[in-house]
This record gives C-alpha cells, sequence and structure tokens, in this order.
C-alpha cells in the first residue's frame, strides 16, 4: 500500500542510527530534505531561573554559536517560537525582526541574518519521556517547506528514539536511579517519608537517603528544589 | 468592542496561529478541542481517515510503580470499549515501558490478516509488538504534552490504510490532539479558588530551593507572612504540604 517512493534517504538514516555519527548524516540529510541550511541539535539543562543550552550535534559554524551565544540559543530553543509536534510552525524571520515578542533584539536579528540563518524554526522534540529541540534555518527566508519540515519533527523524535542512552548523557536530564525517582515522585505527591516507606516497603532511614541523593545530584538546597528540578526536565 | 466580539476575534486568531491542521487537508478539525466529546470527534476523524474501526487514548501513569494506562476516552464513549480493558490491563506494561523512552509508533497484528502486516511490515520507523487485544490488529501512538504527560493513542481495526507521509500526520494529529486533552484534564483547575501574585511569588521561590526566611528577606516580609502565603497557596491548590503544592503549581503551569 505504501509505495516505495515515499520513503526518503533520511528515512533509511534514521531508522538504522546507532551512533554519534549517524545522528549528524541523519540530520545533515534531512536538513537538505527540507529546503534548510543549517540544524542544531539542542538539550536545555535548568539550573535554578537559568535555562542552559548544551548543543548536541550541530552543523552551524563554530564562530557563530560563539557570538549568538548560548544564552539566545536556550531563548531561541525554548522560546515563543517552539512548537510541539501537531502545531503549524511559525518561522523567525530575522529581517522582520524585532517583533512584539522580544524573542531576539534588532542587533541580535541582525547579526543571525549575517550569518546565515535569516529564518528559524523551532521545534520541540519528544523522545520518550525526555525533551529536545531543534532549530532549522535557512540563508534565504521562506525556503524551509513547512509540510516536510512537520514531517522531519516526527522523524527526529523517532530517530533520537534509537539513541536513548545517548540523549540522556548529552542532556543530563535524569541522574537518578528508578529508586530514587520512585521516592521523589512519592514526596512531589505529598507523602512523608514514613509514608513513602510504607509504600515502598523500605526503612524511613533507606528512603531519605534515597532523596538526599537525589538532591545532591540535582545540586539542590532541599527537597522542594529537588522535586521542581526533576519535574521542569520531565523526569516525574 | 463588545466582549463577545472581542472573544471572537481572539479565537479566530488563536485558531489562525495554532491551527496544527493548517498544513493537512481536513476542514472539520480546525477548533481545538474543548471538551471530551469534542476530542473524541476529532480523534473519530483521524480514525476515519485511516479506516480504523476504533480507537482509544490512554494516559501513562507518571508513578513509576505502576507500568499501568489510564484510559481517558475511547470509540464506544460515554461507555468503555472491550478492548480497553485489555489495553489497561497486563497487556499494556510493555507499550508503556516503549512510550517513556521512546516516541516510534508499534503496530500489531492478527495472524489471520496477512495484508495489516503488509501494510505496517513496508513502513520505515516502525515495528511490530506484542498484540494489545488478541484476535485484532492496531497501530499505537506515544504522545507527549507541554507539562511532561505522556499518553498513547491507539487505533484498531482490520482494515486499516496507511501510507507512509500519512503517517507523520496521523501522529502530528495524536500529538496535537492529547495537547488539547491534557490541558483540560487537570479538573479541578476550573474549580480552584484564585491563588494571588504573592502566593505564586512564594512558591516559585520556594521551588528554587529558598527557605521561608530567605523568602521572607528577598521578598522583604515578615518570615510568618511568607509561611501564611505558602499556607494559603498549599490549601488553594489543595495539596497535602508544600512539597506537593510546589509540584502541583508547577504541572499546572502556574509557575516556571
Amino acid at each position: 500500500m505504501s509505495s516505495p517512493a515515499a520513503r526518503l534517504q533520511s528515512d533509511t538514516l534514521g531508522s538504522r542510527l546507532t551512533s554519534r555519527g549517524d545522528l549528524t548524516s541523519f540530520f545533515m540529510q534531512l536538513t537538505a530534505e527540507i529546503g534548510a541550511d543549517s540544524y542544531m541539535l539542542v538539550a536545555i539543562v535548568h539550573d535554578q531561573d537559568r535555562n542552559d543550552a548544551r548543543i548536541v550535534s550541530s552543523n552551524w559554524i563554530f564562530d557563530a554559536i560563539e557570538l549568538i551565544g548560548k544564552r539566545l540559543i536556550a531563548g531561541l530553543a525554548q522560546g515563543a517560537l517552539t512548537v510541539a509536534p501537531g502545531i503549524r510552525p511559525q518561522p523567525l524571520v530575522a529581517s522582520r525582526a524585532p517583533e512584539a515578542d522580544g524573542l531576539v533584539t534588532g542587533e541580535e536579528a541582525r547579526l543571525l541574518d549575517v550569518l546565515g540563518h535569516a529564518e528559524i524554526y523551532s521545534l520541540r522534540l519528544n523522545v520518550g519521556r525526555q525533551r529536545l529541540f531543534a532549530l532549522f534555518s535557512a540563508a534565504t527566508a521562506g525556503s524551509i517547506d513547512q509540510p516536510a519540515l512537520m514531517r522531519a519533527q516526527l522523524k527526529c523524535c523517532y530517530a533520537l528514539s534509537h539513541i536513548p542512552q545517548l540523549i540522556a548523557a548529552a542532556a543530563m536530564q535524569d541522574p537518578l536511579s528508578d529508586r530514587e525517582r520512585e521516592c521523589l515522585f512519592w514526596v512531589s505527591e505529598g507523602k512523608t517519608t514514613d509514608e513513602v516507606a510504607v509504600i515502598l516497603g523500605v526503612s524511613s532511614n533507606t528512603v531519605n537517603s534515597y532523596i538526599t541523593h537525589a538532591i545532591q545530584k540535582f545540586a539542590a538546597s532541599n527537597r522542594a528544589m529537588a522535586i521542581a528540578t526533576a519535574i521542569r526536565s520531565g523526569i516525574i | 468592542m463588545k466582549h463577545a466580539d472581542i472573544k471572537e476575534t481572539a479565537e479566530a486568531l488563536f485558531n489562525e496561529q495554532r491551527n496544527p491542521f493548517g498544513a493537512f487537508t481536513l476542514g472539520s478539525e480546525t477548533h481545538h478541542a474543548v471538551t471530551i466529546p469534542d476530542a473524541v470527534r476529532r480523534c473519530r476523524w483521524i480514525a476515519v481517515d485511516m479506516n480504523a474501526s476504533a480507537f482509544g487514548l490512554f494516559f501513562v501513569s507518571p508513578s513509576p510503580e505502576r507500568a499501568r494506562l489510564v484510559p481517558c476516552f475511547d470509540s464506544d464513549y460515554p461507555g468503555i470499549a472491550v478492548a480497553t480493558k485489555f489495553i489497561s490491563g497486563a497487556n499494556g506494561e510493555e507499550i508503556v515501558r516503549h512510550t517513556r523512552i521512546s516516541t516510534e509508533p508499534r503496530w500489531w497484528t492478527d495472524d489471520g490478516v496477512p495484508a495489516t502486516a503488509e501494510l505496517f511490515g513496508d513502513f520505515a520507523w516502525t515495528e511490530r509488538m506484542a498484540a494489545l487485544v488478541p484476535g485484532t490488529s492496531g497501530i499505537a501512538f506515544p504522545v507527549h504534552a507541554d507539562r511532561g504527560q505522556c499518553g498513547l493513542v491507539v487505533f484498531l481495526g482490520s482494515e486499516m490504510t496507511l501510507q507512509q507521509d500519512a503517517l507523520y500526520e496521523v501522529h502530528a494529529r495524536c500529538f496535537s490532539l492529547f495537547a488539547a486533552v491534557a490541558r483540560i484534564r487537570p479538573g479541578d483547575a476550573g474549580r480552584m479558588r484564585a491563588i494571588s501574585k504573592r502566593e505564586l511569588e512564594c512558591l516559585k521561590l520556594t521551588a528554587n530551593g529558598n527557605t521561608s526566611e530567605e523568602i521572607a528577606r528577598l521578598l522583604k516580609l515578615s518570615v510568618h507572612t511568607a509561611n501564611q502565603y505558602l499556607t494559603q497557596s498549599t490549601q488553594k491548590l489543595n495539596a497535602v504540604n508544600r512539597n506537593q503544592a510546589v509540584a502541583k503549581a508547577l504541572r499546572l503551569g502556574l509557575i516556571e
């Protein structure tokens, strides 16, 4: 029923993805297929009030990343521009910025334009419970094919599902062990240490030690902050 | 401008900007689901497009312990289909584990219907799994919403038709359907007493690891007042303590 013609090279590359090298060739191929010039795969790491961008893979020139800065990249990846799968994406067009949403300043927009990112789309990728962001950009505004981009968003989610360990390591979003995550979940449901101990069938001391480890792993100062960090990064 | 006009304009704008199906064809789905019956109708359209005879939408419970699917609605709405009972029972455990780490669709088929195996077997990206419902064929799409909610949209039928390109479109539509359902599902949000700006500020600072004393200093309040704000917001959120209040406020999107 499905015509072989519908299978593109990115489908073949992506469904066989196993390594970081495969990831690069898949994204390069996908970028070309949708009419874009550049891609950037970003993980956002929450650190109190600040969001840090961690670049997992990208074909942006190094100088461009230096000039633009991680803060702006984090803003682009997680700003008003970003859409979940199934929502029609709207591009940031550098020549029309800054617009009311204040995502980028006029200066930043000019810089993006000069560096070959005249239009930028930002897509949210769900890889199981992990969340990443993909920026696709083109040197000429209007050259990215929107329906193809929407399909590409799902393909990215699928492809990254093949390398969960690599994604988790890159994003460092879930440093917790199963037990620590369970304990933290029940605490976030309002349970006390003693109640969690009964639920999990272990001693209260054990529960406290799991929670202390979770707090340390997140570099949090108390339980509330550890819970907040875990929820913000989609762990619980 | 009258209130009704403003509302209408805002809705038109919202639909134009956020219409997930703008790039696709169906004109009947231009409105976001606001109630469960709306969502059922939207899901039925997706099922019709792929010639599926039944469907169901499930939430994956956030508890790491219970690897179960919680039914939200299915094609027998307002009743519950027999298939739903199989899926939310032990048959669903494997796909729950899959949904937590992967977004790829999974399909299964009844051995008596080789056509379905041929159809899905040819696709890039999807693989076969053990049957969710005995004696049927079907496909399951993992979905995720803004606040980290996780779910599964399942379609069943022995005569499903789907093209490779349509696979992405169906999955994209499942994503936006689930996002709409996840927004209406936190049932107590509507009945909740409004939380004041000050109370939210205190909650946010708590989420960032500050103690009551630190909040009092930062907001130039007495420790007693800061505690008062936190107690009030905990009550309004129907939570038993601060930890749960922080978790609920984050999950409802009241604080970032």
